[in-house]
């Protein structure tokens, strides 16, 4: 109970919630398209065996998270200490034992996690259904149908999510983020038309 | 034993005067806190605190405004002993006025 106290103090003394929110809406989001890509892509080829999805799927699920995970902390962690630095001066005292130099401290991991975790959780709720169908559930064909209308629910329930943010029309945003989604499908169904 | 003290303070914008105050408030022998902001500047404020109670310890009191990231500017008013003592006007105090 201390321990989420303390986290919650810190969210509240950096800032960082509106950072980890736009970081976590859009790493899903590149979490989603990334994948979507590859099933699409593999639906087109008409692979018969998920491992062809499962481990490409996997493998750039792995390096997104890794990339958010680095790139955040290191971009954040390198803001945080300009503004320490530049808040130090203007107090003329060393604020890293306080609560300030903590919490700064705190929101380049948060930050960095939220960015690392976002397209991990996003890819690999994408790759459930191949997940499933490796141990028999359904058929491949049906997991790739199944992945694409997972990627597009959690590409609408994010624009959801903004609309939410921005207090505007959920559905509207919703619907801004699905139309990425489908246009990512029909290029692609169409390419699977014209072979 | 300190019943009131009165501080004048630098802080940073966040924590927020209201988790400043909170903080200080849950200290042992604190019964009451008043922070009012004076001056703000693009990354720092000036607050004057008061702190009122049975037993403020001033090294806790201090010790929980540099951990929350505030430093002191100066110490304005003490009241220490059994009883609360107002500061008392003299002719002096209204001849430096003039």
């Amino acid at each position: 109970m201390r321990f989420f106290k303390k986290i919650r103090r810190y969210i509240r003394v950096s800032g960082i919630a509106p950072i980890s929110r736009r970081y976590f809406i859009m790493n899903a989001f590149d979490g989603a398209t990334t994948i979507l890509g590859i099933v699409i892509g593999a639906y087109v080829v008409e692979i018969t065996s998920e491992f062809w999805i499962v481990w490409p799927g996997l493998g750039a699920t792995f390096a997104m998270s890794l990339s958010g995970f680095v790139g955040a902390y290191m971009t954040e962690e390198a803001e945080r200490a300009n503004e320490m630095k530049t808040l130090e001066k203007s107090m003329l005292t060393d604020l890293g034992e306080s609560v300030v130099g903590k919490a700064s401290r705190f929101a380049s991991l948060w930050a960095s996690m939220i960015d690392g975790l976002s397209p991990a959780l996003a890819g690999l709720s994408c790759l459930m259904p191949f997940f499933l169908s490796s141990i028999g559930l359904f058929s491949t064909s049906l997991a790739s149908q199944l992945s694409i209308a997972i990627c597009l629910a959690i590409m609408f329930l994010l624009g959801v999510l903004l609309g939410r943010i921005s207090k505007r029309n959920m559905v509207l945003h919703g619907t801004k983020m699905l139309l990425v989604g489908l246009v990512i499908t029909l290029v692609f169904l169409m390419l699977k038309v014209t072979r | 034993m300190i019943r009131r003290l009165v501080l004048d303070v630098l802080k940073p914008h966040r924590p927020s005067v209201v988790d400043l105050s909170l903080a200080l408030s849950n200290l042992e022998g604190v019964d009451g806190v008043n922070i009012m902001i004076y001056e703000i500047d693009q990354h720092v404020e000036n607050a004057k605190i008061t702190i009122v109670g049975t037993k403020v310890d001033f090294e806790v009191v201090k010790k929980k405004l540099e951990e929350m990231g505030a430093t002191i500017h100066s110490v304005d008013e003490v009241a220490s002993g059994k009883k609360l003592v107002e500061a008392v006007k003299t002719p002096q105090d209204v001849s430096a006025r003039i």
